[in-house]
């Protein structure tokens, strides 16, 4: 037994050469969530997080200066048509690199998947350059595991949860919604909490949440299932661990995973199962670093799919100021939607739909990201006119491309000498007309009540990543079946939003914990049926 | 310095802002500088350049924002803006202009401080 440098509880640590631990890649919605059920059904646990263990009284309450801290900034590349490629070149995606990993800075919106965004190539049929796929599971199938996610996370207006109250910015947004004819308004289902619940007080608005909630209101794998999985004695949280390489043996099961640890030393975990959860570049990144000789194209990528169908959503914002203050950053970040665009009506001119959400920055954020690269007299006066600036976020189902991934940059390597992922996106059209009509959306919402100026913002670094392993019933065409189970190696799981086959328009956490819910009770009886 | 000052406030011009908020953006600089000698080397013709006539900081604002559209961007433009997007916005002196709180986790937040006072429109309902 050892202490943790916080000194509160002893952990177990597994022995490298224990051929009986799991080891799970990755502390976020889908790793830290898998790890805990695992724990709590008496595995043995070995959880690989690449971040350091940050206690959220330690969170900074400073846009950049957070960043720093919390984000994953190791050196990536990008290439495409997208606007990111020229703006952010080096920062493709906005995830973090820390226990309990994007849960840390995640705003809590919570929107269950509709029926038929699990099958989009049914509902759609076929759409030109796209890769569109039905997934092998529908609603009914995942159904049971959201109510058990949604009482876990705590989401308001499910289990009895009183709903979040309106705040200013949820005014401004909220009352504009009613009045263009939106029906779907609301302050939303969202994971924190609005009244002391399971061990985790209220929250008091204190207006940061992509820079970590310092009062543990918000639900996060930091401080929920690592701690509680830690308390069953069956979990070894190894941080500042990089895994670098899954191995495997002569018939292709997975033996175990080399990681470089916080001093730099090339260290081989064993292993009965892996569960890969990095988040989307960097799972598709380390199955892709897996290569061998029995695997010349990447682990489980007999199909060719590793890397490829990446989804960010379809995203923007839009900003509006108006003559009287509106002090948008004052209270809960994202407490509020507007649903009515979220259904799928291809008259609109494209198939697929998009929500309206609630979204503030602080002036440290909303300087870089209201029109990157712009200055001057102009954008100086309308940054003074921040007070009176309420803001909204767009979110919608992007199509998968099989042009759209994740490759290996061999010519830039990162600090543990591995080839970086390059992240390659154009976006289709049907993404592009979508976002028009969002961007219009939003607009129109600001107009009636009285904007004075609207601000079309494009999309920023994205925080939801997707698809770069995805689900499929047939091998050929994905790289995991319905539990996550890579068809390729039997003992290899995926657990973060890369499994997803297509992104719907929601948020993808609550959906990714309802799939690792599912994934841990599969892997549970496959070990009873001594299958694993 | 005392030209990227000038060209940091020209690019971001908060008129009641001091000086010293702009020249966050030199000292920024100069540690990038010492890290990278290319960036050095940047900076220093950059400089050079704005300052080919009379000095920068002495032109009138109307050819300041002349001479800084002219080199819009180079290189040394860009690290000039992006530098100055971080530093000038970062500053509580700006957030206190623009009207920007800021952390309020030790006040107890802003649940009895005003996170729902706007009183311009209704109360929304709460919908479903």
């Amino acid at each position: 037994m050892s202490v943790q440098p916080d000194g509160r509880r002893p952990v177990n640590r597994f022995a490298a050469y224990d051929t009986d631990v799991i080891v799970v890649i990755g502390s976020g919605a889908g790793g830290g969530t898998v790890a805990n059920e695992l724990c709590q059904r008496g595995a043995k646990v070995v959880l690989i997080e690449a971040g350091r263990r940050h206690q959220p009284e330690d969170f900074i309450n400073d846009e950049w200066a957070s960043l720093n801290q919390l984000a994953w900034l190791d050196e990536r590349t990008t290439s495409g048509s997208w606007r990111i490629a020229r703006e952010f070149p080096n920062l493709p995606a906005w995830t973090c690199k820390t226990v309990g990993g994007t849960t840390v800075h995640w705003a809590g919106c919570c929107p269950r998947f509709k029926e038929w965004e699990f099958r989009i190539r049914s509902e759609h049929g076929p759409v030109g350059g796209a890769s569109l796929l039905d997934w092998p599971i529908g609603l009914s199938d995942l159904e049971p595991y959201y109510e058990a996610a949604e009482d876990r996370l705590g989401v308001t207006r499910t289990n009895g949860i009183p709903a979040p109250p309106a705040n200013n910015n949820f005014k401004v947004m909220g009352n504009g919604a009613r009045r263009v004819g939106y029906t779907g308004v609301s302050t939303g289902r969202m994971a924190f909490n609005t009244v002391p619940r399971d061990g985790r007080p209220a929250t008091i608005q204190d207006g940061f949440n992509y820079q970590g909630d310092k009062q543990r209101a918000h639900w996060s794998t930091l401080t929920t299932e690592i701690p509680r999985a830690e308390k069953t004695g069956r979990l070894d949280l190894r941080p500042s661990a990089m895994a670098i390489r899954i191995e495997h043996d002569g018939s292709g099961t997975v033996t175990g995973v080399v990681y470089v640890d916080a001093e730099g030393n090339e260290q081989r975990q064993k292993a009965r199962v892996v569960c890969v959860a990095c988040n989307a570049i960097e799972t598709a990144r380390l199955l892709l670093n897996s290569a061998s000789s029995l695997f010349p194209d990447g682990l489980a990528n007999s199909s060719g799919q590793v890397g490829r169908n990446y989804m960010r959503h379809v995203t923007g914002a839009v900003f509006a100021t108006f003559d009287k203050p509106v002090r948008m950053y004052r209270g809960e970040t994202m407490a509020g939607i507007v649903t009515d665009e979220s259904r799928n009506d291809p008259r609109r001119g494209f198939v697929g739909g998009y929500y309206l959400q609630l979204h503030s920055l602080g002036p440290s954020f909303l300087a870089t990201f209201l029109n990157p690269g712009a200055w001057g007299r102009d954008f100086a006066e309308i940054m003074e006119q921040y007070d009176h600036m309420a803001g909204m976020f767009l979110v919608g189902e992007d199509l998968p491309q099989q042009g759209n991934r994740v490759t290996l940059n061999r010519d830039v390597r990162d600090q543990f000498g591995q080839p970086v992922p390059n992240v390659h996106v154009d976006d289709h059209p049907n993404d592009a007309a979508m976002r028009e009509h969002a961007y219009a959306a939003g607009e129109s919402v600001y107009d009636a009540v009285g904007a004075l100026r609207t601000f079309r913002v494009p999309p920023y670094p994205a925080s939801h990543n997707l698809g770069t392993a995805r689900m499929s019933a047939r091998p050929e065409d994905g790289v995991v079946n319905e539990f996550g189970r890579a068809h390729d190696v039997p003992n290899l799981f995926v657990s973060d939003g890369s499994v997803m086959t297509t992104g719907a328009a929601a948020n993808p956490t609550l959906t990714i914990v309802a799939l690792a819910l599912r994934q841990a009770d599969h892997i549970e009886q496959q070990l009873k049926a001594g299958a694993l | 310095m005392a030209t990227i000052t000038a060209a940091a406030r020209a690019i971001y011009p908060h008129d009641a802002l001091p000086d010293d908020v702009y020249a966050r953006v030199g000292e920024k600089l100069a540690e990038a500088a010492c890290e990278d000698p290319g960036t050095e080397r940047t900076i220093e013709d950059g400089v050079s350049a704005l300052n080919g006539g009379r000095p920068f900081a002495d032109l009138p604002a109307d050819e300041q924002l002349e001479a800084l559209k002219a080199i819009e961007g180079s290189d040394f433009f860009e690290l000039v803006r992006s530098t100055a997007v971080v530093e000038v916005y970062s500053d509580q002196r700006t957030w206190q202009l623009v009207g920007y709180e800021g952390p309020s986790f030790d006040k107890g937040g802003y649940l009895d401080r005003g996170f729902n006072d706007l009183d311009w429109l209704p109360d929304p309902e709460a919908g479903a």
